[in-house]
């Protein structure tokens, strides 16, 4: 999934530069101009997106969920079971071309939402209807 | 109070229509101008129309708005053609505010908020007496926190002795109005009327300007200067006039205002922490600001309540500690985040201002531009380290009895302390640079003020020591 959003996202950004250059007459365009362009962003799409698979995990324990993102800069983030809010499971175009689904666990804080991008369709329900229960086993209004 | 609908004070008669009028304002003068210039009897009649449709608004206001307190809910009832009956739960209830203007303090009136923590639920009680005000404001506050709520009770309020209604922590110096040029608001009130001088049509050009000299441009700035300090002074005092802080009722007051009068009310229990800024403009000058971490409301400018403005270091280092009822966290020197926290923050500091520097100075060798590049060239690695002595010197954090305590930045420092039963979760943040550092930086999430409180590069085993030392049973069972 994640080669397939890079390889967008590289295919894009020459897209921008082939079209934008000649049209806004910006700077005169050479064909060597594009090759160190095209070079960074094959690089890009044979690194990161394996680099980010490797770093990425999440945990669920009984009182607690965890995950790990990033490639270059990391983030861990914990957040307890009780002050979980909402649990968001979200689908974009890419993501239903291969049956994958992203949760996304928010609390009470904007700077606590944690998400988990590309598990299996089935894991993610299931990841889902476990954190929803186990959120709702625990008491307090979560702020 | 009783059970029965009531209406807003009858003086609101003279408010509401009054208001309306000043908003119709832009019609009746097109009105106005349409009538003269139409000529004839047409145009009084119009005049006529044009002011009796706000009043007529603003009478039908009063008589279609009322509200009542009833089983444990606040109602308000509003509107003639599109009803609303809104309805919050006493025990929800988490601040209530009354605020008075300039006509409805002649008048003795005020206006009631009732916050619930969503905002579309804020229940506004335009125009109470003063006096009913104050009670509905004591009743409210009394019953929402005598309900049984099912929030963490908060230890602190529990173990304080209960101190005699209305005890002021704090009341306003006029004096410390001299911090008030320093702050944001001054320099915006300079940007603003440095625009709008740069708009005005001045018969300026190069020669003239010659002519006039330095000695002009100096002036100019000096009368600037005082201009902008008096601005910023009088603005200071307009808001802050007569500012209380007290401590009543298991919550905490805060009043204030020359003309338009707010008074504030936080729960103890949702104050989490609070949060003294002091940027280098104001540390220079021996000042900071304090503001408080509250949870459970909606916005910044809600959740994050200054209690104290730019005052005297001192008087702001002892609120904070009444406010928290210890005077550790504001006033203890923090735990230095080590050798390589401060090699990262030199790197950072220097890197750019060499960056800066080796282009200037290549400019000057290519192009031969101006010699004064050079002396840019010269400024930023001194400015840099200035910079990175002084980040280097601020940052620290700090555990102490059940507050995690943060304090980082230089051009806007700030010190945080929050109370770990406010702290949400954990994140860590590391770049590759830090990793190789072996640095991390520990965000702990919260539900208030700028819902996060970050202690920068901490060395790695000391962040998860201090994560786990805050709430033990979190991370825990994720130590590997």
């Amino acid at each position: 999934m994640w080669v397939t959003t890079a390889t967008l996202e590289a295919l894009a950004l020459v897209a921008l530069v082939v079209v934008l250059g000649p049209v806004l007459d910006l700077f005169d365009l050479r064909w060597w101009m594009l090759a160190p362009l095209v070079l960074v962003d094959a690089a890009y799409v044979a690194v990161v997106p394996a680099w980010r698979y490797r770093v990425h995990r999440w945990e669920v324990t009984d009182t607690a969920v965890y995950t790990q993102t990033g490639w270059w800069s990391r983030e861990r983030r914990v957040a307890p079971m009780s002050r979980i809010q909402t649990v968001d499971w979200n689908q974009g175009p890419v993501e239903r071309l291969f049956g994958l689904a992203n949760v996304t666990v928010t609390t009470a804080s904007a700077a606590g939402a944690l998400s988990v991008a590309g598990l299996d369709r089935r894991t993610a329900e299931q990841l889902v209807a476990e954190l929803t229960e186990k959120a709702d086993a625990v008491a307090g209004d979560a702020t | 109070m009783s059970e029965d609908w009531q209406r807003l004070d009858r003086r609101m008669l003279l408010v509401h229509p009054v208001r309306e009028v000043l908003r119709f304002m832009p019609v009746l003068i097109g009105v106005l101008v349409f009538g003269s210039t139409s000529g004839g009897g047409v145009g009084v009649r119009w005049e006529l129309l044009g002011v009796l449709v706000p009043v007529a608004l603003g009478v039908l206001r009063y008589l279609t708005t009322a509200y009542r307190v009833h089983e444990g809910r606040v109602e308000l009832r509003r509107g003639l053609l599109q009803r609303h009956l809104l309805a919050a739960r006493i025990d929800r209830v988490r601040t209530v505010d009354t605020s008075a203007s300039l006509i409805q303090r002649v008048l003795d009136l005020s206006t009631v908020r009732i916050g619930t923590g969503a905002s579309e639920q804020d229940l506004d009680l335009d125009g109470l007496r003063a006096g009913p005000a104050r009670e509905l404001r004591a009743q409210l506050l009394r019953e929402s926190a005598a309900a049984p709520t099912d929030e963490l009770p908060d230890p602190a309020a529990d173990t304080e002795p209960e101190e005699p209604p209305g005890r002021p922590v704090l009341r306003l110096d006029p004096t410390w109005s001299r911090y008030a040029p320093l702050t944001s608001t001054g320099l915006a009130i300079a940007g603003a009327l440095l625009t709008a001088l740069t708009q005005l049509p001045l018969p300026l050009d190069a020669g003239d300007l010659a002519v006039a000299g330095v000695a002009m441009a100096v002036a100019a700035l000096l009368a600037l200067a005082v201009v902008v300090s008096v601005l910023a002074v009088g603005g200071y005092l307009v808001t802050n006039w007569g500012l209380t802080l007290t401590h009543e009722h298991g919550s905490w007051h805060l009043r204030r205002g020359l003309t338009t009068t707010r008074e504030t009310s936080v729960d103890d229990a949702r104050l989490a922490g609070v949060s003294i800024a002091q940027p280098v403009n104001l540390r220079l000058a021996g000042a900071a600001r304090l503001s408080s971490i509250v949870t459970g409301l909606q916005g910044e400018g809600q959740s994050q309540m200054e209690l104290v403005p730019p005052a005297p270091r001192a008087v702001v280092v002892g609120v904070a500690g009444e406010v928290l009822g210890d005077h550790a966290p504001a006033a203890a020197t923090l735990l230095p985040h080590g050798p390589a926290a401060v090699r990262r923050r030199w790197a950072r500091a220097l890197a750019p201002a060499l960056v800066v520097a080796v282009a200037a100075a290549v400019l000057v060798a290519q192009t031969g531009l101006g010699a004064w590049l050079l002396g840019v060239a010269a400024l930023a690695p001194a400015a840099g380290a200035l910079l990175a002595l002084d980040r280097s010197r601020m940052l620290g954090h700090a555990l102490l009895d059940g507050r995690l305590v943060a304090q980082s930045g230089s051009l806007t420092c700030r010190r945080d302390v929050l109370g770990v039963e406010h702290v949400i979760g954990w994140n860590l943040q590391d770049s590759w640079f830090q990793r190789r550092a072996g640095l991390t930086t520990l965000v702990a999430t919260t539900a208030g003020g700028r819902q996060r409180v970050v202690v920068p590069d901490v060395p790695e085993g000391r962040a998860v020591e201090l994560a786990a030392a805050a709430t033990p049973d979190l991370l825990a069972q994720f130590r590997a």
